[in-house]
């Protein structure tokens, strides 16, 4: 593998060893993209390098997001004085073997990666005043070691449904395992109402275990303030909106909500938290 | 990454019979159950993580245990004359988001399908498939027939319930395959191997529908087991075909009158040369779909882990 059509690495740092903390565009809350985004705010990251999009994505066109021109990327940070790199990507269309083991032999080559977690949320029922849990998915019993000193629920089963496919870190936590690089898959719940806009709190749940585990100094002071803003945003709505505050206090009394009333409570949080309301 | 071959099996001039799911599932469930009737054994695969997207994650104790990819089997039977290879394709590889084969990855694979049958001496290939007929679910649906090369014409013409392209109205004898089980002919055809491709009839309003369509299996069944000279016990089918029978009859009884109307003209339909003009319109067809479309909308995506 050299430097070429498919990858291209704008400086070349030197690293021992590193951490690799993976991010995917496409995630529940933008859990993944909101974390790696803090960290490189935070830290000062810096481009090292990314993946040419070609034979990876459809490169047809171009997708509009919130009226701006999308198109895919992937690419690799680094923050200044610290020993981890991030990728942060959108998940392939094409090829997903052939791209996922680029990633891992820029990683292995090049930064020297000698561990990997991926982040990312998960829809649940739940409501946004349920404290968060952070739980992980091991590819090793290394890792589960490693990841004993924290305060993570490590013990899930699961199968994937007839008609649902794997997620795309579970993809790259079997190629690592394959490679005995030890990996997480790092998982937030997040309110299922949230899932379209951004969920602060379950960003912090990650960031609190990445800056214990890799030892980073960062402020929360930042995340703080938007957990709440937006905790402040929606008890205000609750005030003035009979209807919301009925179906949230359902969901904190651990009762469902009918397919109609969840829609609604997507639609109307979505509204206030993009400042339509 | 490649092909893995778990033993080499020493066979006797053999015939591949090869398949992937499409339409109705019409050539995979009469491949398959050749396969099962035959007590074909299992001796190879096809590498599959280079091919497709993981079908399922098995996670115990917080640890990924297995990621399970869609399989793609050798089986092989020896029979005493011309012996069995089967290749069954649990989807198809495609480098576009599409349900059948296209692009470089359904090449290589048809190539590396027939890199392990040529290993073994084949030299005639059969692939099944579905054939989407203005017919009605209540009639005995035949088998389109097509060989790679004149050649085998007048072989084919001689299989039993079977239809040339050029005996279906309007079609001139042209038509196209979609996926694997097409682009194989065209593979062998390039190699110089024998090729045919067996297609069951399916209504056009049940290729709409989640299910499968056992009867048009079943013709795929009587015409393969007569070419290959095996005889394989019908009940299995007869059995699915009964079953599906009730499935089709209750969804039918859920469409609107209008639908039926025109569907039911299906049942005095001959399509195929003389034929009266088509009872059903393009416009009826589109309609017809729709309505079968939203009896069957469902989701699929991606789950927790």
């Amino acid at each position: 593998m050299s430097q070429g059509q498919s990858f291209k690495l704008f400086t070349r740092p030197k690293f021992d060893s590193s951490s690799l903390v993976v991010a995917w565009n496409q995630d529940v809350g933008r859990l993944g993209p909101k974390v790696v985004d803090y960290l490189t705010g935070q830290l000062g990251g810096r481009e090292l390098g990314e993946i040419s999009p070609e034979g990876f994505f459809s490169l047809s066109g171009i997708t509009v997001e919130g009226d701006i021109a999308q198109f895919p990327e992937s690419k690799f940070y680094r923050c200044r004085n610290n020993n981890f790199v991030i990728f942060r990507s959108d998940i392939p269309r094409f090829d997903w073997y052939g791209f996922i083991n680029l990633v891992l032999d820029i990683a292995e080559k090049y930064f020297k990666v000698k561990q990997i977690y991926t982040v990312g949320g998960m829809v649940l029922p739940s409501a946004h005043t349920t404290p968060r849990t952070l739980m992980s998915v091991v590819n090793s019993s290394e890792m589960k070691k490693i990841l004993r000193n924290y305060d993570i629920v490590d013990d899930m089963d699961y199968e994937t449904r007839e008609d649902q496919r794997p997620t795309f870190s579970s993809y790259l936590l079997w190629a690592a395992k394959i490679r005995d690089i030890p990996s997480a898959c790092l998982w937030v719940p997040v309110p299922f109402y949230l899932m379209t806009v951004e969920d602060p709190q379950a960003c912090k749940k990650v960031l609190e275990f990445l800056v214990r585990h890799l030892e980073l100094k960062i402020s929360f002071a930042d995340i703080d303030d938007e957990v709440t803003e937006q905790n402040q945003k929606i008890e205000l709505a609750r005030g003035r909106f009979p209807d919301l505050d009925g179906y949230i206090s359902k969901l904190e009394s651990n009762l469902g909500l009918t397919a109609d009333e969840g829609e609604k409570l997507v639609k109307e949080i979505d509204e206030l938290l993009r400042g339509s309301h | 990454m490649g092909v893995r071959l778990y033993n080499e099996p020493e066979l006797v001039d053999p015939v591949l019979i090869a398949c992937w799911p499409g339409i109705g599932n019409i050539g995979i469930m009469a491949v398959d159950m050749l396969r099962r009737m035959v007590a074909a054994e299992e001796f190879g695969e096809i590498e599959s993580w280079d091919f497709f997207y993981p079908r399922r994650v098995l996670i115990r104790g917080g640890e990924l245990i297995d990621l399970e990819f869609p399989y793609n089997k050798f089986y092989f039977k020896k029979t005493g004359k011309k012996d069995l290879l089967f290749f069954i394709g649990e989807e198809q590889p495609s480098d576009s988001a599409g349900v059948y084969a296209e692009g470089t990855k359904a090449y290589r694979m048809a190539n590396l399908v027939l890199d392990v049958a040529q290993r073994f001496g084949c030299r005639r290939v059969y692939t099944s498939g579905a054939a989407v007929a203005p017919i009605h679910h209540t009639t005995r649906p035949r088998v389109w027939v097509v060989p790679n090369s004149k050649g085998l014409l007048d072989e084919v013409k001689g299989y039993e319930n079977t239809v040339l392209m050029s005996e279906v109205e309007g079609r001139d004898g042209q038509g196209n395959i979609t996926g694997l089980n097409g682009l194989l002919l065209g593979v062998a055809k390039k190699r110089g191997l024998e090729a045919i491709c067996v297609m069951g009839e399916i209504p056009i309003y049940i290729h709409g529908f989640p299910i499968p369509y056992p009867k048009g299996s079943k013709a795929v069944l009587e015409v393969l087991s007569a070419a290959l000279a095996v005889k394989i016990p019908m009940d299995e089918i007869n059995a699915l075909i009964q079953q599906s029978d009730t499935e089709i009859e209750s969804v039918y009884e859920k469409l609107p009158s209008e639908i039926k109307e025109q569907l039911d003209k299906l049942r005095y339909v001959v399509y195929t040369k003389p034929s009266e003009p088509e009872p059903i319109t393009e416009e009826d067809k589109r309609k017809i779909l729709q309505e079968i479309d939203k009896l069957f909308k469902k989701d699929t995506g991606r789950g927790q882990f």
